[in-house]
């Protein structure tokens, strides 16, 4: 790319945030892996970044009560090394995994993965499978929504200029609990998704106390199949139950053709990843 | 209208000093100031061969601003070791046949270093795992991953089987 | 029997170089990072270059309007046809052979038709890359849409948009032998199958690059990452200056495949250089490499077997036509290898082999490693395992029953007369597999095997030589000058052990240069599998030449006669008797004070023949082949369709392993390419636009898709390279997607006839069989 632009590289998120104020001209770089990718490719032609690699305060991994929160600067190799998450938010460890290779990992944020509103955002479907919720904070205060109503269309948020991801809160773990992603792809290693499920289940005396569903890449936004989860909540799980809420998943889906898949097969790895996620977490459940 | 800074940058131990444009991505930078052992494979962050260590971490250099790693350490495969003391992870790469064509050996040899600074004993998946974003067409990755466990029992100071 | 007596000769040599997996003479340097490769390489005053491309795939050039981006400050240079010499670029043979080329050249830069998405319609040199780039952003061009034609098939209808010559057609070939009437007559059952395979990239990790200048000679210098230094004579013709005035510099290559086999950068440099008077450097971007290279040849593949009940193949038709894309380069060869490669290391006697090549606004389509062998191998393995199920025999046992011997005549009518151990490597290779893995409730589990006959050495028409010049400096070091152009398999430090062998030194006492089309002997194109089987042969015979003149003086000065003399560790020795040698080295001073010439120039020459008859196909087509097989054993989810090797082993008889750990190398590399080619690789075109334009889209297997695997080394010492040697550059790949398909159907009990097996075309083929799921 040879167009030029105004960088900063602010110390602290206050700094941060007054460089973003002005007026949505400003757009925050993070780990860079998409964006650099898009300067790169002409898709975008910002006249100023806001460098966030210096603001160490919004690369953190904390737990409070019952929430896990994860600074928005932090990277995906920090989730592979944190304990908590492991133990709290399973599926987005697994997520992490095998989330790009090791220096994408390294650099990519989790913030900058929801920002880039890519429904194959591996890391989403595992968050909103945690009832996760974000703070979005600018010079004139923060907010939290869930972080399902963050997503308003295809690579469309609710954030308003100025405005940067600063935490995600995701529900730690319950016991009698089971959370697990599969990211369904052309190759193993470092590939777009193309279908990523990432399942939650609660059992408490012989029944599905909770459940949820969250589905990547497979819709203009990542989402979570409520109708679907309606099905399996409150009810003893049972192969036909769980093979018919796993055919309403795919049926609430709305994927494309592109040249990784078609819509039919993204339809097919929905039906047949959310049965089996969901089987193998009742299963180690009962 | 440019935006250029002078930087002050430390690359494998040494500070330079270079006039960079914001728009400079480090790999650019770093081979404009001669380190031609950083390879330019596709600068999209999907082949790993412009892997090099900030701070001891592996990064694609494609994708970072040169303006921001100032204050860090650089670090590039020939800063690990050079012929007359080769890096344990050189070493073993030479000695095991894991070099052919050697174009994404020095993103190779990066990105496992830092998988090594984190995992000094890694298994076969810990090494597939740090290694499935450098992107190999003629080694079949074989020879490479047995290069890397020999280094890591000579890192660790133990007998190479 | 099929061991020759010749290879048991050499097998009961004891080598001191040969045949061990020395550390390769480059491996340091790469490891290092202090080697360098084209790119890495500047001089002062250099421009840089970019190309400017088409954005469609058939359209006319109305008008290029390239005024703005000649008047941006810092830009030296705006070249577009208009500019350029009146002549095309050849496309044809590379290298030095001398035949009569066909006129199947491209125009350097469009001047009116564009043919293919990505071709070349301005060249703009700029003091910065950023500077090129934007230049390049500000030519604005008018193009006019023609109607393309993007299938082979389509391109041969009547009425169909031409894109070369009268009718689309650039090559064909037949094979007709014996009576196909007969062989079908004796059949009990005729199967018949179509295959298809699809565009590959080569995916090397070093994009085409290169820098040229003019020296103070008027020479044209161009450093180049390439495969064919020869190509000099090309770049002369093409610019218009005396073939002694371009000289190559090869580098040493971040891969090729074949993809760095045609001229690349180099007349664009060429051009460049001359025009501004200053360096010029040219890297192409991924997406460059991407769009400005050949491809694999896709290939629809319609194999007609006759066999008894017994599975005795009596009858094989076959019709092949292959997708050449917008312009000929080298499809008309990659056809003719498909064609006599197409019934396998099988002995069939009535053989009708119909095969087209066919353009289309598709990208271009040349080398790859396996030539068209590779694609034969996919339809004649995966027909081999068809028919095996249709017979109700076990497809080893099938196999076992067609295998061609020593002294038999292939698909060409020639007799191999090298060792055929087809049956030794699928025995190895599949009992290799032991025990089944079990399969679980979502998993099926299958096993696959190939076997293949690949020619080493080029088509014997072409009259193929290779020259080297070994010499011993007064210190007893060994210099060898090849234009051997090393391509990442170790083919300068290959000569580099042969001559070490022939000399009695070590590997460390030879240094090899390489790959200077003005100094160094031209050694032919590293391609073809043809490197240690010419080069080896040509620096052996001149290693030879200059032992044989030291030999002789040695045993002057012992008394004895030279039949006596052993060399070895430096030192040159009387047999059996060990009190009587002397160093290497004063040998070597006794013949640098008498005259005696210390250095050879050699050349190796291989079979010259005729082309084959074009009615029948018939006669020599290359020097020798090279058989061997693969196997896997590979896991289905048949839920998602997703597909993993389990294990994967290669057998192959290379005749002698020159370095074990680089052959070794190869047959890793090979099933990593062969995997990807089964599995996940696919360049898509839509209307003739890439729509996988990155490694983003276009996936090879990485670090967690491959499985380790096993190599099988079986050396018959018949080959008709150095000591015996074959070669395994473009076998290596060749068996291993038709055994990773072979498995596949294996495991699921239907076979998909196209490739790549992508886990979505799995899931249709068990659907479509169970009617849903």
């Amino acid at each position: 790319m040879y167009r030029t632009f105004k960088l900063d590289m602010p110390q602290s998120l206050s700094d941060a945030l007054n460089m973003l104020g002005d007026g949505g001209a400003a757009i925050p770089l993070a780990g860079g892996t998409n964006l650099l990718v898009d300067l790169r490719a002409n898709r975008i032609s910002p006249s100023h970044l806001v460098s966030l690699d210096k603001v160490q305060e919004l690369r953190v991994i904390c737990c409070k009560d019952g929430t896990i929160e994860i600074g928005g600067r932090t990277s995906v190799s920090d989730l592979l090394r944190s304990p908590e998450i492991a133990k709290g938010a399973p599926s987005l460890a697994q997520a992490a995994k095998v989330f790009g290779g090791q220096m994408v990992r390294n650099a990519a944020t989790v913030g900058g993965n929801i920002a880039c509103g890519s429904p194959a955002a591996d890391l989403v479907p595992p968050l909103l499978s945690l009832d996760a919720d974000i703070e979005l904070t600018s010079t004139t205060g923060r907010r939290r929504m869930g972080l399902a109503e963050f997503f308003l269309g295809y690579r469309k948020d609710a954030r308003r200029p100025g405005e940067l991801i600063t935490r995600i809160g995701a529900q730690r773990l319950q016991t009698n609990s089971v959370n697990t992603f599969y990211k369904l792809a052309r190759r193993k290693g470092d590939a777009i998704t193309v279908v990523g499920v990432a399942v939650t289940l609660t059992v408490a005396q012989g029944r599905c106390t909770r459940a949820r569903i969250a589905l990547g890449a497979v819709a203009p936004t990542v989402y979570r199949a409520a109708a679907a989860e309606a099905m399996l909540e409150g009810q003893t799980l049972s192969a036909p139950l769980i093979d018919a809420a796993a055919r309403q998943a795919a049926d609430s889906a709305s994927p494309i053709d592109d040249v990784r898949a078609s819509a039919e097969y993204r339809h097919h790895g929905v039906h047949v990843l959310t049965r089996r996620l969901v089987a193998q977490a009742w299963e180690r459940l009962n | 209208m440019t935006f250029e800074r002078k930087l002050s940058i430390r690359i494998n131990g040494q500070t330079v000093q270079a006039a960079v444009p914001a728009h400079r991505t480090l790999l650019e930078m770093l081979r404009d100031l001669g380190h031609v052992d950083v390879k330019r494979g596709c600068e999209k962050g999907d082949c790993g061969a412009c892997a090099v260590l900030i701070d001891g971490e592996a990064i694609d250099s494609c994708l970072v601003l040169a303006w921001t790693v100032e204050g860090k350490d650089v670090v590039t495969v020939a800063g690990l070791g050079d012929a007359e003391a080769p890096h344990p992870l050189q070493k073993a790469f030479i000695a095991n046949g894991a070099v052919q064509c050697g174009y994404c050996i020095p993103g190779m040899i990066i990105a496992a270093q830092s998988m090594l600074n984190e995992t000094p004993n890694p298994n076969e998946d810990n090494i597939r795992l740090a290694l499935s974003g450098n992107l190999c067409r003629c080694t079949g990755y074989k020879k490479i991953f047995e290069a890397v466990e020999t280094a890591a029992a000579m890192i660790r100071g133990e007998a190479i089987r | 029997m099929d061991d020759t007596t010749a290879g048991q000769a050499l097998a009961n040599t004891l080598y001191r170089q040969i045949g061990k997996g020395l550390v390769r003479t480059d491996a340091p340097g790469k490891a290092v990072g202090k080697t360098k490769f084209a790119g890495d390489h500047s001089l002062p005053g250099m421009l840089h270059a970019v190309v400017l491309r088409s954005p469609v795939a058939s359209a006319r050039l109305v008008k290029l309007e390239v005024e703005k981006a000649r008047a941006l400050p810092g830009v030296a240079c705006v070249l577009t046809s208009r500019e350029l010499p009146d002549r095309l670029a050849p496309t044809d043979i590379p290298g030095q052979t001398g035949q009569v080329r066909m006129n199947t050249d491209q125009q350097i830069l469009v001047r009116e038709r564009i043919r293919y998405f990505g071709e070349p319609l301005a060249l703009i040199a700029a003091e910065t890359v950023d500077l090129a780039r934007q230049a390049a952003d500000l030519i604005k061009f008018e193009l006019e849409p023609l109607l393309g034609v993007y299938d082979p098939e389509e391109a041969m209808r009547p009425g169909a948009p031409v894109v070369q010559g009268e009718d689309n057609i650039v090559a064909t070939h037949k094979i007709k032998k014996g009576d196909m009437a007969e062989g079908f007559a004796a059949a009990d059952k005729i199967v018949e199958n179509t295959f298809r395979t699809q565009f590959i990239e080569h995916a090397f990790l070093e994009p085409e690059v290169g820098l040229a200048w003019v020296d103070e000679n008027d020479v044209i210098n161009i450093r180049v990452s390439t495969q064919v230094i020869e190509h000099f004579r090309f770049i002369a013709d093409t610019v218009g200056v005396p073939h002694n005035k371009v000289r190559i510099l090869g580098s040493l290559v971040g891969g090729g495949f074949g993809g760095k086999e045609d001229i690349t950068v180099e007349i664009y440099l060429a051009l460049l250089t001359m025009h501004t008077g200053r360096p010029v450097r040219l890297e192409f971007s991924r997406e460059d490499s991407f769009v400005g290279h050949g491809k694999r040849h896709p290939f629809v593949m319609t194999y007609r077997t006759g066999v008894t009940n017994d599975g005795l193949i009596t009858a094989l038709e076959v019709r092949l036509t292959a997708d050449a894309g917008a312009y000929v380069f080298l499809s008309p060869y990659v056809l003719l290898y498909a064609t006599v490669a197409a019934p396998g290391p099988y002995r069939i006697d009535n053989l009708s082999v119909d095969a087209k090549a066919v353009a289309t606004n598709n990208m271009y389509t040349s080398a790859f490693r396996g030539f068209g062998s590779a694609q034969a191998c996919i339809a004649y393995e995966q027909q081999m395992d068809e028919i095996a199920l249709s017979l109700g025999i076990d497809r080893i046992e099938l196999r076992r029953r067609n295998y061609l011997k020593t002294g038999e005549p292939i698909s060409t009518g020639y007799p191999i007369s090298s060792a055929i151990w087809t049956e030794k490597c699928v025995e190895q290779a599949w009992a290799a597999l032991g025990e089944p893995t079990p399969s679980t409730a979502t998993t099926r589990i299958g096993r696959g095997i190939a076997a293949y006959q690949q020619c080493y050495g080029r088509l014997t028409f072409l009259h193929d030589t290779s020259e080297a010049w070994v010499g011993v400096e007064v210190d007893g070091t060994v210099v060898v000058r090849s234009g051997v152009t090393d391509i990442g398999a170790g083919q300068a430090s290959t000569l580099a052990q042969i001559s070490a062998e022939v000399l009695g030194v070590n590997l460390s006492n030879v240094v090899v240069y390489n790959s200077d089309s003005a100094t160094t002997p031209l050694a032919g194109t590293t391609t073809a599998t043809r490197a240690t089987y010419m080069t080896g042969n040509a620096v052996k015979l001149a290693a030879e030449a200059v032992r044989d003149r030291l030999v002789g003086r040695a045993a002057l000065h012992f008394g004895v006669v030279p039949s006596e003399i052993v060399l070895g560790d430096n030192q040159i020795s009387v047999a059996d008797h060990p009190d009587r040698f002397m160093p290497f080295v004063d040998v070597v001073r006794m013949c640098a004070a008498e005259g005696i010439h210390r250095s050879e120039l050699a050349i190796f020459r291989a079979p010259f023949t005729d082309r084959l008859d074009p009615e029948t196909g018939q006669g020599q087509a290359h020097p020798d082949y090279t058989f061997g097989a693969h196997a896997v054993e590979v896991e289905v989810d048949i839920e998602t369709g997703e597909v993993t090797i389990l294990k994967s082993i290669a057998a192959h008889d290379v005749g002698q392993a020159i370095n074990p750990v680089a052959v070794e190398g190869q047959i890793e590399g090979g099933a990593a390419q062969g995997q990807g080619y089964a599995l996940c690789e696919e360049m898509i075109y839509r209307e003739g636009k890439l729509t996988t334009p990155s490694f983003a889209e276009y996936l090879i297997p990485t670090a967690m898709d491959v499985p380790n695997v096993q190599c099988i080394i079986l050396e018959s010492r018949s080959g008709l390279g150095p000591f015996g040697a074959k070669g395994i550059g473009e076998p290596a790949l060749t068996p291993v997607a038709p055994a990773i398909a072979n498995a596949v159907s294996d495991a699921i009990g239907v076979r998909i006839y196209d490739l790549p097996i992508t886990p979505e075309r799995i899931v249709a083929a068990l659907k479509a069989r169970e009617g849903g799921c």
